[in-house]
């Protein structure tokens, strides 16, 4: 069969309007007579507060200010609508959202969020999810902090440590991650007749779609979004930031609502890699053959959940790495805290788990005199090879060849005498 | 409020500014010219990036007021209408676009390492983009894009075949 598409370049769709500097991207978009909005973001981490507006609201120049009273339903969220879209007298994390003043233009919108008078009763937070778990903890959400925890038991690991050469034992932490996609977001809207109409840049359009008519309580056949060109995203465009706001904003006040996040906003609206405290127990027989692993996996999730549900799953799914081990016992957990709050980003809670597995094998390897290559030769996945949730590998597991390829680049096969 | 006169892309302007405007402004809100993004505001990420006197600039950290009687070429200036300048055909042709949103900035940058020399080495190359954050493409093919566009500036066309 002649392959037509299949290895060859393809020129892609927007290359050309890209390169020429055409591609509209939401900042682009202007409206006659638009107005500009600007959020007020909590500067606590956990606190009660009083909000008064009369100041702000009485600026020249300010159209309108929105809190949680002006929202039909003031909930939202990928997984658990644990988000408010303005919070009501709670904050949960440095930069959530409390108000959005529409304002005839950036300028006095910026200066009304100045002007707006917010009185915080802090109350004590949790910014360590170890002590998070704790029963004592100040709990961020209702009762538990614990959202989630995914369980894996294969094998009887407590027997196979017994018979086990080696035994490798570290904690390993990873930190948070922004995504920094070069795109600050931004976003318009504006009323086309009924329809409420968001251009934005998202990763999500058609569930932004239903949290938009869910937030204002109108049909989704009132809600129409339209993405256009986006700078990047890398997973921090699925969790809603500015679109119910100017959705809301526009059908208040009846023209084009627009705002654009500079880069600090930006870093404090939308979700990070979660960072992970991982605990491993690795035990190896005398040849270097993986025999048995336990890890126990904390995602921290910050104040909200958005994915950890799906990322510490993946996390505890992927936490042997890519080797055969025949007895493992994972346990991985997502947490509250009163941290910024973490979700999808680029491997979707598979890329903390390298940073562990990986040393635990050098360690061993290490401890037996067997160089890195050959260790990994010994227990990489192979056709045929069974996973820690018992699947069965069929096809394309090149990871032997790559590992051989690696070896050889690096010039360890001639040296270290390995086949 | 200070009068200004500055060419940009060839073009002569006279225009009012305010103390507190930056060059980004006078592109992106005065003038219309919105291939010039803004990704930070504070001279880290590059894809503000225009040249002034020849020179790369992140139009966010030059004022206005600074631009007086200058020459300035943004991403707009750089095609002749729909005729793509052989930059920007390498960049679709190598693939070293993705959203795009450091392009703009990135092109001029290239453009200014081979106004300089159109064959320079990688290393010149990755000196010369030093200035420019992309997130997506992991630069390896931005390197190879700009090798290519000095290859076709030398062949003295935007013929990627040839
Ligand atoms: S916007 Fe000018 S350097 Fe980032
Ligand atoms: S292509 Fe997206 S930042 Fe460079």
């Amino acid at each position: 069969m002649k392959r037509e598409i299949v290895g060859k370049r393809a020129i892609r769709v927007d290359g050309h309007s890209k390169v020429l500097g055409k591609a509209e991207y939401p900042q682009d978009i202007q409206k006659q007579s638009m107005y500009h909005g600007k959020t007020l973001r909590s500067k606590k981490p956990h606190a009660y507060f009083k909000l008064n507006i009369d100041k702000a609201k009485n600026l020249k120049g300010v159209i309108a200010i929105l809190t949680a009273k002006d929202v039909p339903y003031n909930h939202h969220g990928v997984l658990f609508k644990d988000h408010e879209i303005f919070c009501t007298n709670k904050v949960r994390r440095v930069g959530d959202p409390i108000a959005f003043v529409v304002a005839e233009n950036e300028k006095i919108a910026k200066q009304a969020v100045e002007f707006i008078e917010i009185e915080y009763d802090e109350i004590p937070g949790v910014f360590d999810p170890i002590k998070a778990m704790e029963q004592s903890a100040p709990i961020v959400h209702k009762e538990s902090n614990i959202l989630y925890h995914y369980k894996i038991r294969k094998g009887n690991i407590e027997n196979a440590f017994k018979q086990c050469e080696v035994i490798v034992e570290n904690e390993y932490r990873t930190g948070m991650v922004d995504h920094a996609f070069l795109q600050p977001e931004s976003g318009i809207a504006y009323m086309d007749e009924n329809t409420v109409v968001v251009c934005a840049s998202s990763q999500y359009p058609h569930f932004d779609q239903i949290e938009i008519a869910e937030a204002l309580n109108i049909p989704t056949e009132n809600v129409r979004v339209i993405n256009p060109a986006i700078g990047g995203a890398f997973g921090g465009r699925e969790d809603i930031t500015l679109q119910i706001h100017i959705a809301l904003a526009t059908k208040l006040v009846g023209k084009p609502v627009k705002t654009t996040y500079s880069r600090e906003e930006s870093f404090l609206a939308h979700g990070k890699r979660h960072s992970m405290i991982m605990k491993y127990k690795t035990g190896a027989n005398r040849q270097g053959k993986l025999v048995a692993m336990e890890a126990n996996i904390i995602g921290d999730t910050g104040a909200y959940a958005s994915w950890a549900p799906n990322v510490l799953r993946k996390a505890g799914v992927h936490a042997t790495g890519p080797y055969e081990i025949p007895n493992v016992k994972v346990d991985s957990y997502a947490v509250y805290t009163n941290n910024p709050f973490a979700g999808a980003m680029r491997g979707f809670g598979a890329a903390q788990g390298p940073i562990a597995y990986e040393q635990q094998i050098d360690e061993i390897g290490r401890k037996l005199s067997i160089d890195p290559i050959t260790i990994r030769k010994i227990n990489g996945f192979k056709v045929g090879s069974e996973t820690a949730t018992g699947q069965i590998l069929e096809a394309s597991v090149p990871y032997i060849q790559c590992i051989e390829s690696v070896g050889k680049a690096l010039g360890l096969e001639q040296k270290e005498g390995i086949r | 409020m200070k009068d200004i006169n500055l060419k940009i892309n060839g073009k002569s302007y006279r225009l009012s500014t305010n103390e507190d405007m930056r060059l980004i402004d006078v592109l992106r809100d005065e003038l219309g010219l919105l291939g010039s993004k803004e990704g930070c505001g504070e001279g880290e990420c590059g894809a503000c990036t225009i040249l002034m006197e020849g020179r790369t600039v992140n139009a966010c950290m030059v004022m206005a007021f600074q631009t007086d009687e200058k020459e300035i070429i943004t991403i707009e200036g750089l095609s002749n209408g729909e005729q793509l300048h052989p930059i920007q055909q390498a960049f679709i042709e190598i693939g070293a676009v993705q959203c795009g949103f450091c392009t703009p900035g990135m092109i001029l940058s290239a453009k200014a390492i081979l106004d300089k020399d159109t064959n320079p080495t990688r290393e010149m190359i990755r000196q010369g983009i030093s200035g420019n954050l992309c997130r997506c493409t992991g630069y390896a093919k931005i390197v190879d894009a700009i090798e290519l566009a000095g290859k076709l500036l030398r062949n003295g066309g935007n013929n990627c075949e040839a």
